[in-house]
């Protein structure tokens, strides 16, 4: 007889969860699995339901519907100090009474460890973030990054099952970031706790996360690798919402060999289904090409191929962005790689084109 | 002439007009203490006769003091009573507004009706309840209820306000380290209120220690300080009488003045020493 397959315990289950405030519903069916040692980014821009989400799992908020499990036990009605959980806050929420030992000891007081024990594991844990001198101090005389260590430190000295981060370095100085950034992501390796890292920065989501989670209007938009968003983004939202989408909108046409032709008010293009399924012809849908695919003045064996007018041309060193007019308005960016030299001016009219294969259907919205 | 966020003639003017309303509010306090330190054959007005400390004297000797010593202590413990109750009545109260519950508008302006309501009318109408219900009323009893309810509002505004700039985070921080909402109450929550809650107790114990219009029908046959008081200056006026309220009102800058300091030390350890 074949041994039963060994289940690995998921640290985090969302289960279909359901919030509402009055009439506004902020997290509607959100459903997530969170692999050990994962690291999550809820991305999403302000309002979507992703610091709710978050709430749900800490038990700070308490989900209408919906199951949450923790390390594989169902917690939906536990309250936030049952749980395996930290949380860090954008702005930190240090005690603002306690020096930096006792506010990171605090954790392991309420487990009622003994003092010698508390003693020695803050220090550890002082001296592993490099904020041993800081120990008597209060969070008033801390600097920015100095507070968020602390509160780093606060959360993990307890080992949790997973560290829920809100926006952890929003309110860091925006050259700081990328350090802390590089830090926090080498904490998360080292000590496999999960982290799940709620953020409306996309480069943060994209350069963090093994799993990307898009939020809008409280429901998960798409969920999967950074690769998978950023490569195939499955709803208009999410290819708008990264950087350097086009997306157009239009109806569905013929399908043929994989092909499905589709009529925007730029033309018609034809747009790989890939795992898609056929969508009755006339009926809405949208795709979407990045910016950097598109070829400047594409030959004859480019079938998609649109006339533009350049509005303005921005320069950011890594690429250039050309902004282009189309047909009744309709905006097309363009993206160079930066090192090569600028081939189209401001006011010129120019021809973009792309290969079938760089542009992305996306899901029928159901209407 | 460069440009200036306020004019030069603004200043003068509020500086002016805020003096003017300080000296205003302080003058007839100034005026009894002056009075107070009238000589052996001075009045009750102006002009002093002579400068001398008989009245104090006076006072330290008894005879007309012994009369007010135990409304005082009566007023004293009352006052203590009243403040302590009032914490805990105007925290929950406060603390009961955060959570913004169905009806919670509706529960602010009856809270607030203590204030609103004239006092004499507040101390009638108890003393006909309870004459009604058939308590007799005394100065523990039926005005200690009374002056509870006068100092409430006060106490529940400060703390609303205290909550106001007190951040929920800290308090979901503590929840989420493993504290139970109690635990998180008193190591967290408590702690921070602490300068509005002594705020607080301070306006409860005040309120009270010199409430007279609702303690009148309220306090049955034992009567407070601001009842004997009253019932001296009906019976004969001297500058005894002055000497009895400067002598209260210096305690009561002296207990603020400490609680000042206390306050003033507890921010400076909690911005923490100059490292």
């Amino acid at each position: 007889m074949a041994a039963p397959p060994v289940i690995r315990q998921l640290d985090l289950e969302l289960r279909n969860i359901r919030k509402r405030y009055g009439s506004f519903t902020a997290v509607d069916d959100v459903s997530l699995k969170v692999e050990p040692g994962q690291f999550v980014c809820l991305l999403g821009p302000s309002g979507c339901g992703k610091t709710t989400t978050l709430r749900c799992v800490a038990g700070l908020e308490e989900p209408d519907q919906g199951g949450i499990l923790i390390g594989g036990r169902e917690v939906t009605g536990d309250p936030p100090w049952k749980r395996d959980i930290a949380m860090m806050f954008q702005d930190f929420a240090l005690f603002p009474h306690m020096s930096v030992a006792r506010q990171v000891g605090f954790g392991l007081e309420m487990l009622k460890k003994p003092k010698a024990e508390i003693a020695k594991r803050v220090a550890e844990v002082l001296a592993s973030f490099e904020i041993t001198q800081l120990a008597e101090r209060r969070p008033g005389q801390l600097s920015g990054g100095q507070k968020q260590r602390v509160a780093l430190a606060r959360a993990m000295i307890t080992e949790p099952r997973i560290l829920l981060l809100d926006e952890p370095i929003g309110a860091l100085d925006y050259s700081l970031r990328e350090t802390v950034m590089l830090e926090l992501k080498s904490l998360q390796r080292r000590t496999g706790i999960s982290f799940i890292w709620v953020t409306h920065d996309q480069n943060e989501a994209f350069s963090l996360g093994d799993l990307v989670v898009v939020m809008n209007h409280a429901k998960i938009e798409q969920q999967g690798p950074p690769q998978d968003i950023l490569s195939r983004p499955r709803t208009p939202f999410v290819a708008g919402f990264i950087q350097g989408n086009n997306v157009f909108h239009g109806k569905a046409g013929r399908a043929q060999g994989g092909v499905l032709e589709v009529e925007t008010p730029l033309g018609a293009f034809g747009v790989p289904l890939l795992d898609l399924a056929t969508p009755a012809p006339g009926s809405p849908l949208s795709f979407s090409v990045r910016a950097e695919r598109l070829i400047e003045r594409p030959d004859e064996s480019v079938p998609n191929r649109i006339a533009l007018r350049c509005i303005t041309v921005e320069y950011f060193g890594a690429f250039r962005r050309h902004v282009l007019e189309g047909a009744g308005g309709a905006v097309v960016k363009y993206d160079q790689f930066g090192a090569l030299p600028q081939s189209i001016r401001e006011g010129e009219q120019i021809t973009l084109g792309w290969a079938a294969e760089n542009g992305v259907l996306h899901r029928a919205t159901p209407a | 002439m460069h440009w200036k966020t306020r004019s030069r003639l603004t200043g003068w003017v509020l500086g002016t007009v805020t003096i003017g309303f300080l000296l205003f509010q302080w003058a007839p306090m100034f005026t009894m203490f002056t009075l107070s330190f009238a000589g052996e054959t001075g009045g009750t007005t102006f002009p002093m006769n002579g400068v001398s400390l008989h009245w104090y004297r006076n006072l330290w000797e008894a005879d007309l003091f012994d009369d007010f010593k135990p409304p005082m202590l009566r007023s004293f413990l009352l006052a203590l009573a009243c403040s302590a109750t009032t914490v805990v009545l105007s925290v929950c109260a406060a603390q009961a507004m955060r959570g913004r519950f169905r009806g919670n508008g509706l529960y602010f302006y009856l809270l607030l009706l203590g204030l609103m309501a004239p006092g004499i009318l507040v101390g009638f109408g108890f003393a006909i309840l309870t004459r009604l219900l058939g308590i007799e009323g005394s100065w523990n009893t039926t005005a200690y209820v009374v002056h509870v309810s006068w100092a409430l509002p006060f106490g529940f505004l400060t703390m609303l306000a205290v909550f106001n700039r007190f951040d929920p985070k800290l308090e979901e921080a503590a929840l989420t380290l493993g504290a139970t909402r109690v635990i998180a109450f008193r190591r967290i929550t408590w702690p921070i209120i602490l300068p509005g809650v002594i705020g607080t107790a301070l306006f409860g114990f005040s309120l009270s220690y010199d409430e007279y219009a609702r303690t009148l029908f309220t306090a049955g046959s034992d009567g407070t300080l601001p009842l004997a008081v009253m019932a001296q200056l009906d019976r004969q006026l001297t500058p005894e009488l002055y000497a009895i309220g400067s002598v209260t009102t210096a305690m009561s800058l002296i207990v603020i003045a400490l609680c000042s300091i206390g306050f003033w030390l507890r921010a400076r350890a909690l911005r923490g020493r100059p490292a």
